[in-house]
């Protein structure tokens, strides 16, 4: 039992690689299966894409924030989530332990992101094709600097906490309870700064209204590069959680950035509650259709979804 | 977001009228200079050229979107994939001949472009941008998986039936001749554009890229021309793919691939947006950037990046632009 589980959490992060790689195709569940074992099947499955969902809600929740507060598309923001990766994998290599990097990615993005911000991005912001342009340059930076210093092959970090619980008479990895944990931990934290600190008004006023922030005296410099350094953080954590789950790839931010702006559209552009509860829907939708479906054809549904949303609500669901 | 720009609007629109259109007898020129080279140039920048020229016809078909009405569309791989596989597959399951594959290229684009714009372009800029790239990425994964249909990344390869016109046949597999036959496209393309740019609809299409809310106030139905720009730009984009599937004689996955969507953007920011035929400087320059960088160094790409920046950077108006701004001023 626990073995073809284990195969169906590979298969749900497998289109991160479909570029260079060939996919065979694996039996459908539900020949297999009683009808008892569908119904934990699927249990499973929402579970595995809540948790997926989770992560996916960092990584939009940052692209959405940056959006929302400067104006940037960020076509970056997944090439950050696999610069965050990428760097846990080389953290957990030479210290040995993957948990600092739970510390020391943030840090270092934070070290990269705030100059990115203030001396390459800021003549740009506002006008979002032109972010967008801007964006994909660096997002071509990001990946080549990868693939000459990490090397185009994707590589695994061994699973840091492997202990599986019972769950329901399914084996379920304790890893992915404590992604899911930290997640919503790192959520709370950044709904309490955003919404319980004096600094979180300065930056939902300047979301609101910039030019009027800083009128009333904001120093709205310092908010554009804490909003960007909050975004690039919350992916790259995405990133440091997703590691071990994932295949550490450098095209891996491809997948993501394409998921999460399905996400940022769905919930509606700029709005973090919208955000939140697409990511988590549809993540756990796409979870379950992937058991029927191919990884792609899951996709194709979700993007279907996003049709439908669009023409009906063409500024997402969430919005006001 | 829009009433922050409206001030630098405003004051775009005070200057004198800007003029981005090309002298036409200096494309003109150049495309005479282009007919003279096929028959000096040595093979190997022979065919350099002739993918050089069909990628300007994307570059111009790009710049109805991006220059003339100011929609920014990272989605013509989408079109320009489309087109190919309009070729490639009408040749290879209908067993039509080269001029009619094109046609399937083109209804290819229109149909594309007609599905895609209905559902973007009303939309702000900021979620179109998006939007097309979420297609673009979408049309990707699909031509990566539907391998019965595409051949995936190894793709599928042609055979070339002859044309014939009258008693004469050409065959494209003979370099020179492709090299006319693609010529021949860019000329008409550039004329059938030139001409579109100059006529009233495209004065409505520039002044959609001036000033998008006071064309609303004069009664114009923006949505609607906005629409015609996409599919005009997502038909001369299918052209473009359907040539170079026949000069390569093949098509794979990898022509939806990301490439196609960012290069036209940088190829018009370079050469100049709005100009139609600027975009053709851009093509050269990076089309020589890109022949001789990348064997040069792996990781080019990174350049690459830096270029983009820096283009955004100094000016938006390109190389053209900035030529044509000092001329008339």
């Amino acid at each position: 039992m626990g073995g073809r589980f284990f195969s169906l959490l590979e298969r749900n992060s497998s289109t991160a690689h479909t570029h260079r790689r060939v996919r065979r195709r694996q039996p459908r569940l539900y020949r297999c299966l009683s009808l008892p074992d569908i119904l934990t099947t699927i249990l499973f499955l929402l579970v595995n894409g809540l948790v997926w969902g989770l992560i996916v809600a960092l990584i939009a929740i940052g692209l959405s924030l940056i959006f929302g507060v400067m104006g940037i598309v960020n076509m970056a923001h997944g090439d950050i989530y696999m610069a965050g990766a990428v760097l846990s994998f080389y953290v957990t290599g030479i210290l040995g332990n993957f948990w600092l990097s739970l510390i020391l990615v943030p840090a270092v993005v934070l070290l990269v992101s705030a100059p990115m911000e203030r001396f390459v991005l800021r003549p740009y912001e506002g006008h979002h094709s032109s972010t967008m342009i801007a964006t994909v340059g660096i997002s071509f930076i990001i990946q080549q600097i990868v693939l000459g210093t990490y090397g185009g092959i994707p590589k695994k970090i061994t699973n840091p906490w492997p202990i599986s619980f019972n769950f329901l008479g399914v084996d379920y990895p304790g890893y992915r309870f404590l992604v899911a944990c930290i997640s919503v931990l790192i959520l709370v934290g950044l709904w309490l700064f955003l919404y319980r600190t004096s600094y979180g008004i300065l930056v939902r006023a300047s979301m609101q209204d910039r030019e009027m922030a800083g009128a009333m005296g904001i120093d709205v410099s310092k908010v554009l590069i804490t909003t960007f350094v909050i975004g690039s953080v919350l992916a790259a954590l995405g990133g440091v959680l997703a590691a071990p789950i994932n295949q550490v790839f450098y095209l891996m931010g491809n997948d993501v950035i394409l998921l999460s702006f399905i996400v940022v559209i769905i919930g509606g552009l700029g709005s973090l509650k919208g955000t939140l509860i697409a990511a988590l829907s549809l993540c756990s939708v796409e979870g379950v259709l992937a058991s029927v479906l191919s990884p792609v054809q899951a996709r194709a549904a979700i993007f279907i979804v996003m049709i439908i949303v669009l023409i009906r609500r063409p500024r997402g669901l969430f919005t006001e | 977001m829009t009433d922050r720009l409206e001030p630098e609007m405003n004051k775009r629109s005070e200057k004198p009228t800007e003029r981005r259109e090309t002298p036409k007898y200096l494309v003109l020129l150049f495309l005479l200079l282009l007919l003279v080279m096929g028959m000096v140039l040595p093979k190997g920048v022979r065919s350099l050229v002739t993918h050089m020229m069909i990628f300007c016809i994307l570059a111009m078909g790009y710049d109805v979107c991006f220059g003339l009405t100011n929609q920014c569309s990272l989605g013509h791989a989408v079109f320009f994939g489309g087109g190919a596989y309009g070729v490639v597959l009408s040749m290879l399951h209908l067993k039509v001949g080269i001029l009619p594959a094109i046609f399937f290229s083109l209804g290819a684009g229109f149909i594309l472009a007609v599905i895609m714009g209905l559902i973007c372009v009303r939309l702000s800029e900021a979620h179109f941008v998006i939007i097309t790239a979420i297609f673009f990425a979408v049309f990707h994964l699909f031509a990566m998986d539907l391998t019965w249909l595409t051949g995936g990344d190894d793709g599928l390869s042609l055979k070339l039936p002859s044309i014939s016109l009258g008693s004469v046949t050409f065959s494209l597999y003979d370099p020179m001749v492709n090299y006319y036959f693609v010529l021949i496209f860019l000329s008409v393309s550039y004329l059938i554009l030139n001409r579109m740019a100059r006529s009233p609809m495209g004065k409505i299409f520039v002044s959609i890229r001036e000033n998008e809310k006071r064309l609303q106030f004069l009664g114009y139905d923006v949505f609607r021309y906005k629409l015609i720009a996409f599919i005009v730009s997502g038909l001369f984009s299918a052209l473009s793919g359907g040539l170079y599937a026949l000069t390569l004689r093949y098509g794979s996955a990898d022509l939806f691939s990301f490439h196609w969507s960012i290069m036209p953007i940088v190829w018009c920011l370079i050469g100049g947006i709005g100009t139609l035929a600027g975009p053709w400087i851009g093509v050269v320059i990076m089309s020589l950037f890109q022949y001789y960088v990348s064997a040069w160094w792996t990781y080019y790409l990174i350049l690459f990046g830096i270029i983009i920046l820096l283009i955004l950077r100094i000016s938006r108006k390109g190389i053209l632009g900035y030529l044509i701004s000092r001329r008339f001023t």
